[in-house]
């Protein structure tokens, strides 16, 4: 995909510019110096282990939890939440 | 100060006070206090809990030591049925579908909620002014900021309106209020608190932590929002501190200090000249005092921002209006999460998300986003190091005085490098107490991973000594 995305496209904000302040702080990071070691290639030790692994079933929520999750929605419909339609660009 | 959880407990099982009298009293202050603590207070529910403690109490039956205890709550903690806003206007009328497990830990201990209280939006600033609600004031001086993120949380406790504050730190957000506020913040050990429930700002650092008047207080409140949890991944299991524990601190002989933080530019004389007054007494005790090397404070804030936006900017992506939210209709439904996020969102957090989504751009995420990631991992395995020499790492926690309200929103980089002495330990993931002695805004002290109980051994050794 060769489409340009600009900031304000990815972060969905209406005329989003970047900020003189942040990329002081970007400037820092590009001069500062850095091990020859890809980040990607150290040993992060974050990973969970097999057997802490959630069971992989559905929980369903109780209703007390769905029916404040219906009260959150926006726009709402017989229960059911709105949404704007989908136009294919 | 000595524990106020225990005074309470014992007045409580003592009968001298009842438990509805204290709830009452404490949401009758947070109601007129104009320091602006307050998003909601939870009135219905914590006299429901206050009475069912009494009539506990008054049928004979024993209570647990957090048991009637009124605490706070940084707004950004899910509690099943309130309000959680985040000191946002996207989220000013959310209400949790579900409790955070670290709440609900506390609430099973049979504490009591009294407050949700403010912070800066989805936890982005130092001082508490980017809020819907007001910017908290000092508890001390009024005309300053409360601190930040967590400052609602912080004056509540100095004030007194609540016995102790859940906040939540992931750049210093817990450590810098309460040193502003003068009370103890613990920012534990990365993954020793369940983040289930808590709503995210930079995921790899963000931590669940205690605000209290005690270091007795403190380890109370960490021992029982403690553990494991299968809804947060990152969570491990940790042994409970005990009161004998921390008592004695024969196995602390070598403190370290950051060399670079003391001789910067940017540090207050009087917070400087405080400091080292305060490593003199503790080499007086026949403590080994190091000097160590550190990361430039620019680089350490530059990192720490670079990481956290590009996490804000991937965790707020979900605040679109579609599932909740306060919607704003556009034409499409691009221009309805446009307009929504446009209008909701305040511009310091429109600052991080555009800056997060900057850095993780193609063309940028190289020479910016991965060259942080790469520095992070330097700035743990400099911890490590240091870690094998000291026991304890002591710094100031802000390089001066809280600001004026107003100056922080004016200057948002002077706010960024305001952080510089608490960002770096959130990099490293480790634990760090603030306390609320030794300079104006107190002093940290940090140790190596998993290592929570050696803080708060060393915070009870300085207690006497300063």
């Amino acid at each position: 995909m060769s489409k340009i995305m600009t900031v304000d496209v990815l972060s969905s904000i209406k005329g989003a510019q970047p900020s003189e302040t942040v990329n002081k702080l970007f400037e820092v990071i590009k001069n500062a110096n850095t091990s020859n070691n890809n980040s990607f290639n150290n040993n992060h030790n974050n990973a969970v282990s097999l057997d802490n692994l959630r069971d992989d079933i559905v929980v369903n929520s109780p209703s007390a939890e769905k029916q404040i999750i219906i009260e959150n929605f926006p726009k709402e419909k017989d229960g059911y939440l709105v949404v704007s339609k989908v136009i294919e660009e | 100060m000595s524990s106020q959880i225990h005074k309470i407990h014992q007045q409580l099982v003592n009968k001298d006070i009842t438990c509805t009298a204290l709830v009452q009293e404490k949401l009758e202050e947070l109601k007129q206090n104009t320091n602006n603590t307050v998003n909601a207070l939870l009135d219905t529910l914590a006299l429901d809990l206050a009475a069912k403690v009494d009539t506990k109490i008054a049928n004979g039956e024993t209570i647990g030591l957090l048991e009637g205890i009124p605490f706070g709550i940084k707004d950004v903690y899910m509690v099943q049925g309130t309000y959680t806003t985040a000191s946002s206007n996207l989220l000013k009328n959310y209400k949790s579908a579900y409790t955070a497990t670290a709440i609900q830990k506390l609430l099973d201990a049979g504490a009591i909620p009294l407050v949700k209280e403010n912070c800066d939006s989805f936890g982005h600033g130092s001082s508490s002014e980017n809020t819907i609600f007001g910017a908290v004031k000092n508890a001390i001086n009024p005309d300053l900021v409360g601190g930040g993120s967590s400052g609602g949380s912080a004056v509540n406790v100095a004030k007194d309106y609540t016995i102790f504050s859940i906040g939540g730190d992931t750049g210093g957000s817990v450590r810098q209020p309460a040193g502003y506020n003068n009370v103890y913040g613990l920012k534990p050990t990365y993954g020793r608190i369940s983040r289930f429930g808590l709503m995210a700002y930079a995921s790899s650092t963000d931590c669940v932590g205690p605000i209290a008047k005690s270091i007795e207080d403190i380890r109370i409140v960490l021992n029982t929002m403690s553990g494991q949890d299968v809804k947060d991944q990152t969570t491990y299991a940790s042994a409970d501190i005990s009161q004998d524990d921390i008592q004695t601190s024969d196995n602390i002989q070598t403190v370290g200090y950051f060399k670079n933080f003391i001789e910067s530019e940017a540090i207050d004389a009087q917070v400087k000249s405080d400091f080292l007054a305060v490593i003199e007494k503790i080499k007086a005790k026949g403590i080994a005092v190091k000097a160590l090397d550190f990361f430039k404070s620019d680089t350490l804030v530059s990192t720490y921002y670079t990481l956290a936006m590009a996490e804000t900017a991937s965790n707020l992506s979900r605040l679109d209006g579609t599932n909740y939210g306060n919607r704003i209709e556009g034409d499409t439904l691009k221009e309805t999460y446009s307009v929504t996020r446009s209008d909701n969102f305040s511009e310091e957090t429109k600052r991080r998300i555009i800056g997060g989504n900057q850095v993780l751009s193609q063309g940028f995420s190289d020479e910016i986003y991965l060259k942080g990631l790469n520095l992070r991992d330097q700035i743990s395995e400099n911890f490590e190091n240091d870690f094998k020499e000291v026991d304890i790492i002591i710094s100031p926690v802000t390089p001066s005085t809280p600001p004026k309200i107003g100056d922080s929103l004016k200057d948002p980089l002077a706010m960024y490098l305001s952080d510089a002495y608490t960002v770096g330990f959130s990099l490293g993931q480790l634990p760090t107490l603030t306390i609320p002695q030794g300079t104006a805004t107190g002093l940290q002290l940090t140790a190596a991973k998993n290592n929570d109980e050696l803080v708060l051994k060393f915070a009870n050794f300085l207690k006497d000594i300063i």
